[in-house]
């Protein structure tokens, strides 16, 4: 796979405010990629610094392996889908999509347009809505026609930025579903802005997480999940259990690790991303499903990372799952999630009833110690 | 503006043109009359009567308040004043630009006026339109008919009744630039081949077409009032062929004689006065083949709602002093050798302002028809779109 | 609902009807010996009209080149203002460009006099060798006038349907290879025309009946119809055909009007209709 878009150090600048900071990225061809962060921390910008809208101010873009950064957007092989859609009002559904076929020169033949742009309309299932005028349609129609327009051009890279933000839950999830299958179907490379985890992780190849302007982590859906570089990124990413504590000792295989609330831990070092030293200020996080709870200490196994007791404080019925809230003097509250029908086969846990708790080594992660925020249930 | 008149005009004087327009004193007649913004100039005081300063004394009971309607710049404050300290009586002074505007301002009624200041040819309209009071003159008794020229009273007498008292008087001719026209013209047949000649593109007549059919009249030899269609018909040939010589049609015709863009315009001898005194090569001529000569008057509307104030008022400005104050204020000679006799020696023998007699042998008042004559009205218009 | 509306229906007819029909009246009398109204019924008035052909012609033709060239003028300036000014200065520029209109126009068409005139401009013109320019007095100074007078009328609808224009329309325009002089054509000229419009309609208007900067700036020589009823009321008094040539003027103007209506309801889109 050769990369189609890439930032190269790449900053921006507002001013006082940096929105993007020192990004490096490459999107493979083909891909569907999306930039996930909260609001503000530069998405929109990156995304634009793609399209051509925006201009970095250090570092470089490059475009199939060519730095782009003195193309103007009109010049750019690629096309964007504007969060509101910046449908033309004056013009209609045809000739909204041909927009960008009547910009070339030379200006392609009448019926050549005209046969692309249904092409197109097929494409998004708007056959015969082409003299319409776009205000008449509803939003997820005016969101297909969006799309028809910024794929006619066969663009490298399409750029959504926050296509589906519009449009309420049920029908959002009826585009998401269309959207991945039309990047499956015209093999486009797709960068989509969202803030929308399920949404980034149920649709993409590939997510990049964003924080203040930095990429926290790029990666799979699973590997964000599953190993998280940062208490940002674990945090963001699913529900975890944080609890602090420092590095006594890193051996070969095995770093010992004492809580601050007193407890030791012993974990195996291929569980940590980042290599620490004696006396490093670190995080250990652990999913909630990852948790067993149990009344007979005897369920809980043996090479368990930590052992506790704790007291249900509530507890949520998901169904099949249930969310139980617990509390125990030395690590606080925390969230288990046990499934119903686990191999213990106990009843559910009641409200108030104390139960053992226990994590495994491999289930913990350790993560730099992130003071920005510490919640200890996310 | 200043004498040096080949300078470029600085932003002080600019600024001095723009107030001199602001307090309307341009001209005479010019500016409010070609905006029709005269209607609405009347000051605003009077109408606040907590404003009104107390009177400090009163011999009659004269009320508080009188409303003069006149020409722009054509008073001196100084009189006003004096007489509201002495009789408690406040005026609101509104300016007009024209006769015509004064005429249907009250035919429409309900003006409020005590006292407006007509043109000798307006007033016998005025009386047959029942607009003006006969004056009582023994309310008047300031006023001496025998200090007053017959020449220049005799209009206030219609039908034997006198319905004003005169105010000042003056000639209409032109005026030339003698650095530029150096033909010396001294007719209007002059005038007029002038602006075809040496003037071209550098003549103004007034926006009025009581005197610029006057003139052209005047140039063919015929009467400055004529009605005659035949006569009027030449009259208009004559406007017409000199018109793509103009600068301008305008009664506003100072400023480009200042700026030095025109040389000749016909011209109403206070202006003539104003200007020569600023700019000496400013020459003023009594046309030998004509031309007009007016009195302006005091009168009464009918309806005026003060009539004591109005009559006290009256009297009060044909004071010989009050009159040769109000004269030093715009310029224009008084009609009462009273008064003239106590102007300074400069003013009182001013050869544009008092004109040899002999000039002015040829000179015609305005007539009462040659102003309501739908012909002229439409010979004007149609030579104004030519 | 009705009574809401009563206020309104009554300073309608007070204002505008009333007056029209005054207007509609006189037109038909005729003129009194001393001017003024004398009653009657005549088409005489109407059929004098052509004593006024010329102060028609010269009306519209002035009337629509005036706006043509305030748009010109105007358009460059709004869309300045509207797309390329820091939004922290915009207001500042705004207020700039009314300032001037807070001096009556009497006193600016004034101050065009001067600098029109023979010292002004062409003085300035001298200097750097081209001679012999007259500006004053000439159908010139009077557009020059117009285009003076008239920019704010001009500028302010076409400023703010450019100010609604939703930029990303422009970016999306861009993105799809329009560059700037494209998506000019294709995008903000069309969906500024409800401001273009308003604003030509707003100062043909105006002008059909404008008779102060050709009396000021074309010295008489350039003769409106505004200029042929000041004459008419003012110095003439000839009511009725000054309310005949009124009226022909309104009628005119009416027709003009109903145009644009038919146009702005054609042209109506889900994004312009609030400027019309
Ligand atoms: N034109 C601009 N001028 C100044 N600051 C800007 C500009 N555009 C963006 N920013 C700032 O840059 C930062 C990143 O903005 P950006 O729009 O990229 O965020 P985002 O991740 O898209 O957020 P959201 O999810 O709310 O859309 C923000 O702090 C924003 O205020
Ligand atoms: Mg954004």
């Amino acid at each position: 796979m050769t990369s189609v878009a890439a930032f190269r150090n790449v900053s921006k600048r507002y001013g006082e405010i940096t929105a993007a900071r020192n990004l490096n990225l490459d999107v493979a061809s083909g891909e569907f990629l999306s930039f996930l962060g909260p609001s503000g921390c530069g998405k929109t910008t990156s995304l634009r610094m793609i399209a051509g809208f925006e201009q970095p101010s250090e570092g470089e873009v490059f475009l199939e392996g060519i730095c782009v950064n003195d193309v103007p957007a009109y010049s750019r092989p690629v096309n964007m889908v504007f969060q509101h859609y910046a449908l033309f009002p004056h013009l209609n559904v045809e000739s909204n999509v041909a927009y960008g076929l009547k910009q070339r020169s030379p200006k392609p033949p009448t019926g050549e347009i005209h046969n692309r742009v249904h092409e197109m309309l097929e494409l998004v299932q708007l056959t015969g809505y082409s003299l319409r005028q776009t205000w008449e349609l509803s939003g997820g129609q005016q969101q297909r026609v969006a799309l028809a327009r910024a794929l006619i051009n066969k663009p490298k890279v399409l750029l959504l930025d926050e296509p589906l933000a519009a449009l309420d839950r049920k029908l959002r999830r009826e585009m998401q579903i269309e959207l991945q299958n039309l990047q499956r179907n015209v093999g486009i490379t797709f960068i989509l802005v969202t803030h929308d985890q399920e949404e980034a992780l149920s649709m993409s190849d590939r997510v990049c997480i964003m924080r203040e302007g930095e990429i926290a982590q790029v990666g799979s859906p699973l590997d964000l999940y599953d190993r998280p570089r940062n208490q940002y990124v674990a945090d963001f990413v699913g529900k975890s259990n944080f609890f602090y504590g420092v590095i006594e000792q890193v051996r070969t295989w095995k770093v010992d690790i004492r809580l601050d609330c007193g407890i030791p831990v012993v974990l195996n070092s291929s569980r940590s991303f980042n290599s620490h030293k004696n006396g490093d200020k670190i995080c250990i996080s652990v999913r909630p499903e990852q948790l067993v709870l149990a009344r007979d200490e005897s369920n809980i196994p043996e090479d368990s990372a930590i052992k506790s007791t704790a007291r249900i404080m509530n507890r949520i019925f998901l169904g099949e799952q249930i969310e139980y809230l617990l509390c125990d003097e030395r690590l606080g509250e925390f969230l288990a999630l046990s499934s119903r029908h686990n191999e213990l086969n106990e009843k559910p846990f009641e409200t108030n009833e104390v139960v053992f708790v226990a994590w495994s080594r491999d289930a913990t992660l350790i993560l730099d110690d992130d003071e920005r925020d510490k919640p200890n249930v996310s | 503006m200043s004498k040096n008149s080949d300078k470029q005009i600085t932003s002080k004087q600019f600024m001095r043109q723009l107030w001199r327009y602001k307090r309307g004193s341009i001209s005479r007649r010019e500016f409010l009359g070609v905006t029709g913004l005269g209607m609405a100039t009347a000051v605003m005081g009077a109408a606040i009567p907590s404003l009104l300063p107390q009177k400090s004394w009163a011999s009659t009971d004269l009320g508080d308040r009188l409303v003069f309607s006149t020409w722009p710049n054509y008073w001196n404050q100084a009189n006003l004043d004096e007489f509201t300290a002495n009789t408690g009586v406040n005026i609101q002074v509104n300016a007009f630009g024209s006769n015509e505007e004064m005429l249907a301002k009250l035919q429409a009624g309900g003006t409020g006026w005590d006292v407006f200041v007509p043109t000798n040819y307006t007033i016998s309209n005025y009386v047959e339109l029942g607009l003006i009071q006969e004056l009582d003159l023994s309310r008047i008794p300031n006023y001496d008919a025998s200090a007053n020229n017959p020449k220049f009273a005799g209009p206030a007498t219609v039908n034997g009744k006198v319905y004003c008292v005169p105010k000042n008087w003056g000639t209409t001719g032109f005026i030339i630039n003698s650095n530029k026209i150096t033909s010396g013209p001294k007719s209007w047949k002059d005038f007029f081949e002038v602006t075809k000649g040496e003037g071209s593109g550098h003549t103004i007549v007034h926006d009025y077409q009581l005197t610029t059919i006057g003139a052209a009249l005047c140039a063919l030899g015929y009467s400055f009032n004529s009605i005659d269609p035949n006569e009027l018909a030449e009259a208009e040939a004559v406007l017409i062929e000199s018109k793509p010589h103009l600068f301008a049609i305008t009664s506003d015709y100072q400023p480009g004689m200042r700026s030095g863009d025109a040389w000749m315009s016909i011209c109403w001898n206070g202006d003539a006065t104003q200007l020569h005194n600023d700019l000496p090569e400013m020459q003023y001529v009594i046309a030998s083949d004509g031309g007009e000569i007016w009195t302006d008057f005091y009168a009464i509307p009918a309806e005026a709602p003060h009539l004591d104030a109005a009559y006290a008022f009256l009297n009060y400005m044909q004071d010989p002093a009050v009159q040769a104050r109000d004269a030093e204020a715009h310029g224009y000679a008084p009609t009462d050798a009273r008064a003239i006799a106590l102007q300074p020696a400069s003013l009182a023998t001013d050869p544009i302002l008092h004109p040899a007699e002999e000039l002015m042998n040829g000179l015609e008042f305005g007539a009462a028809q040659t102003l309501t004559d739908p012909n002229r009205a439409e010979l004007i218009a149609r030579f104004k779109s030519a | 609902m009705a009574a809401l509306l009563a206020p309104t229906t009554l300073w309608f007819l007070v204002m505008l009807i009333m007056p029209l029909i005054v207007i509609l009246i006189f037109s038909f009398g005729e003129r009194a010996a001393v001017g003024g109204y004398g009653g009657g019924f005549t088409f005489e008035q109407y059929a004098n009209l052509p004593a006024r052909l010329k102060a028609f012609q010269n009306t519209l033709t002035y009337a629509p080149l005036g706006t043509l060239l305030s748009l010109l003028v105007a358009y460059p300036l709004a869309y300045f203002l509207a797309l390329k000014v820091d939004r922290r200065f915009k207001l500042v520029l705004l207020v700039l460009v009314i300032v001037p209109f807070w001096t009556s126009l009497l006193i600016r068409t004034y101050a065009w006099i001067y600098i029109l005139g023979g010292r002004g401009i062409p003085t300035i013109l001298e200097w750097i060798g081209i001679e012999g320019v007259r500006l004053i007095n000439t159908p010139t100074a009077v557009l020059i006038g117009i285009v003076y007078g008239y920019l704010p009328l001009m500028v302010f609808p076409v400023y703010v349907s450019l100010e609604k224009l939703d930029k990303s329309l422009l970016e999306a325009s861009n993105d799809l290879g329009g560059n700037s002089f494209k998506t000019f054509l294709q995008i903000t000229l069309p969906l500024s025309m409800p401001g273009i419009a308003t604003g030509c309609m707003l100062v043909f208007i105006l002008l059909m009946g404008e008779f102060l900067i050709p009396a000021f700036l074309g010295g008489g020589k350039v003769f409106f119809i505004g200029n042929a009823m000041v004459d008419l009321f003012l110095q003439s008094r000839n009511w009725p055909f000054g309310s005949a040539v009124a009226a022909t003027l309104v009628v005119i103007m009416l027709i003009t009007v109903s145009i644009y209506m038919r146009l702005a309801m054609r042209n109506k889109t889900g994004a312009d209709q609030s400027l019309m």
